[in-house]
């Protein structure tokens, strides 16, 4: 038992946060959804990959940014709404639309690293 | 030496160097750490290589499959533990690898995601009940072949191609904060064990009895675990080293494995990103395949059931009986509607956890004379047999915590 303290005290670190921190993955998980939402919608703008792909994609990135948006467990928090407002844009929204709602997760998540 | 002799190691590889949960770990690895990461791929790709011979080298001298020995060597009670651990990881990877393919496809075609994946197993079972061996290592080892898009794309791309040889040179990048080293050391873990998934070995080994190597052919053994393994190990550094390039600056840490195509599609167009797929497509119903009959080889050998696809189907019938049952189960798991990234995780987890296990009766046949003669472990083989159990095993002990200190790998 008293071998297995530091594994036990490990898990007990890893599991019991909660709040903001708890949520930092799921804003990471949103932020990387909402590039790779832009990156999509720019090369199809320009043409450079097929309409089925583009379609496709926008049903999975939407589909997982709604899973990481229930995940959270402050969805009232500044990054719960940042994360509604990429999933109420369009899917053919302009990448750079896109791109700020990125940048602002990406502020939030750098902060709460740091923190 | 005819190359269509290497195919063998090139379908082990590809299926575990570019299966599913590679292109997303190689991908998010990239863009989160830039090229920090290059040196596990190629510390896991010397220890595969490593195993993978040693694999074939035993099928060859002892004329035994690894499971088969390894219920010799290691006793029943733990025989029967590694068995039941083995195929819990690989029928786990292998529903990962049919959700993946049912996802390619949905992005290829639009067709439904779920129909797709019980259609594509259905082929799958097809092709595995009418080729032979050989074959089966052709079509799904050479077609994956056309992941070399990655490769293309990288050198297209222009990367610092001094920056990617820094990143062979072992070391953790300055400036790390704390969480940013444990997902760091999450990364390195979950790198290696993908690598080195059980699986790949359980496959290679088995494919060297069915296509009959003999003593003669330690040499093609031994190119084939290198050029095969290689060959993967550059396809998944590719993917990571693209990744770095295009994905990190533009704050993309793959999240769905269908971001990974735009790699080809940013310096090739249209046609780049349909390879691309094409590539993922092959590799990852390779994976399929390869899992799905590590699994059933594993299953027979531990109970010295009749097994092998030299023989008709019929000829070894509780042979061909589990591997359409774990293709059935596998289907199962990705129908009750698990996220594909999920299953990846659970199945990284649970194959590093198997490691240790696997390996270690491996290196002790190996190195044992009675059953080796004059192929037993040189000093070479036996230094770094070692060597990766240390590393495995030290892995496969940081492998939970980690998983839990840093959510997967996402903070």
């Amino acid at each position: 038992m008293r071998k297995s303290l530091p594994l036990l005290l490990l898990f007990a670190v890893g599991c019991s946060s909660s709040g903001a921190d708890a949520d930092l993955q799921y804003i990471k998980q949103a932020r990387s959804l909402g590039a790779e939402w832009a990156l999509v919608n720019e090369h199809s703008n320009r043409g450079h990959v097929p309409r089925i792909y583009v379609h496709s994609m926008h049903r999975w990135l939407r589909q997982n940014l709604q899973t990481a948006a229930k995940s959270l467990t402050r969805p009232d928090s500044r990054y719960g709404e940042e994360i509604r407002a990429l999933l109420a844009q369009p899917d053919d929204a302009a990448p750079n639309e896109l791109r700020a709602h990125v940048a602002m997760l990406k502020q939030i998540e750098d902060s709460l690293e740091s923190a | 030496m005819n190359p269509l002799e290497l195919t063998l190691g090139i379908m082990t590889a590809v299926g575990g160097f570019v299966d599913i949960s590679e292109l997303v770990f190689a991908a998010k690895a990239g863009s989160t750490f830039g090229y920090a990461l290059i040196w596990v791929f190629a510390v896991g790709t010397i220890g595969i290589v490593v195993f993978s011979e040693m694999s074939g080298r035993v099928a060859i001298a002892a004329k035994q499959p690894v499971f088969n020995l390894m219920r010799h060597r290691l006793g029943i009670k733990l025989g029967l533990l590694t068995l039941v651990a083995s195929v819990i990881s690989n029928l786990i990877t292998c529903a990962a690898e049919v959700g993946g393919v049912a996802l390619i496809l949905n992005y290829l075609t639009g067709a439904p995601y779920l129909p797709m994946a019980a259609a594509m197993t259905v082929v799958m079972i097809v092709s595995i009940w009418v080729l032979p061996f050989e074959w089966i290592e052709r079509v799904y080892g050479l077609l994956g072949l056309v992941m070399l898009v990655f490769a293309a794309a990288l050198v297209a791309i222009h990367p610092p191609w001094d920056k990617i040889a820094g990143g062979f040179v072992p070391h953790i990048p300055a400036g790390l904060s704390t969480k940013e080293l444990l997902t760091f050391a999450y990364f390195s873990v979950a790198i290696l064990s993908a690598v080195m998934f059980p699986y790949e070995v359980y496959f290679y080994s088995s494919g060297g009895i069915e296509e009959g190597w003999a003593p003669k052919d330690m040499l093609k053994n031994r190119i084939t675990s290198i050029v095969g393994m290689g060959l993967g190990s550059l396809l998944a550094i590719a993917i990571l080293a693209n990744s770095a390039q295009l994905f990190g600056p533009v704050n993309v840490d793959p999240e769905i494995p269908g971001t990974a195509a735009m790699q080809a599609a940013i310096p090739f167009g249209k046609w780049g990103l349909i390879l691309a797929l094409l590539g993922m497509f092959f590799a990852v119903s390779g994976a399929a395949v390869e899992t799905c009959m590590a699994n059933a080889y594993s299953i027979a050998q531990f109970f010295g059931w009749m097994w092998g696809r030299h023989k008709k189907p019929w000829e070894a019938p509780r042979f061909t009986l589990t591997w359409i049952v774990l293709f059935a189960l596998a289907l199962l798991i990705v129908l009750s509607g698990v996220d594909v990234m999920t299953l990846v995780e659970f199945a990284i987890l649970f194959s590093i956890l198997v490691l240790p296990l696997t390996y270690l009766p491996l290196l002790l046949l190996a190195g044992d004379k009675k059953y080796m003669r004059e192929h037993v472990n040189g000093p070479l083989a036996k230094a770094l047999g070692w060597l990766y159990f240390a590393i495995i095993t030290a892995a496969a002990l940081a492998a939970l915590p980690l998983y839990f200190l840093t959510s997967g790998g996402n903070g």
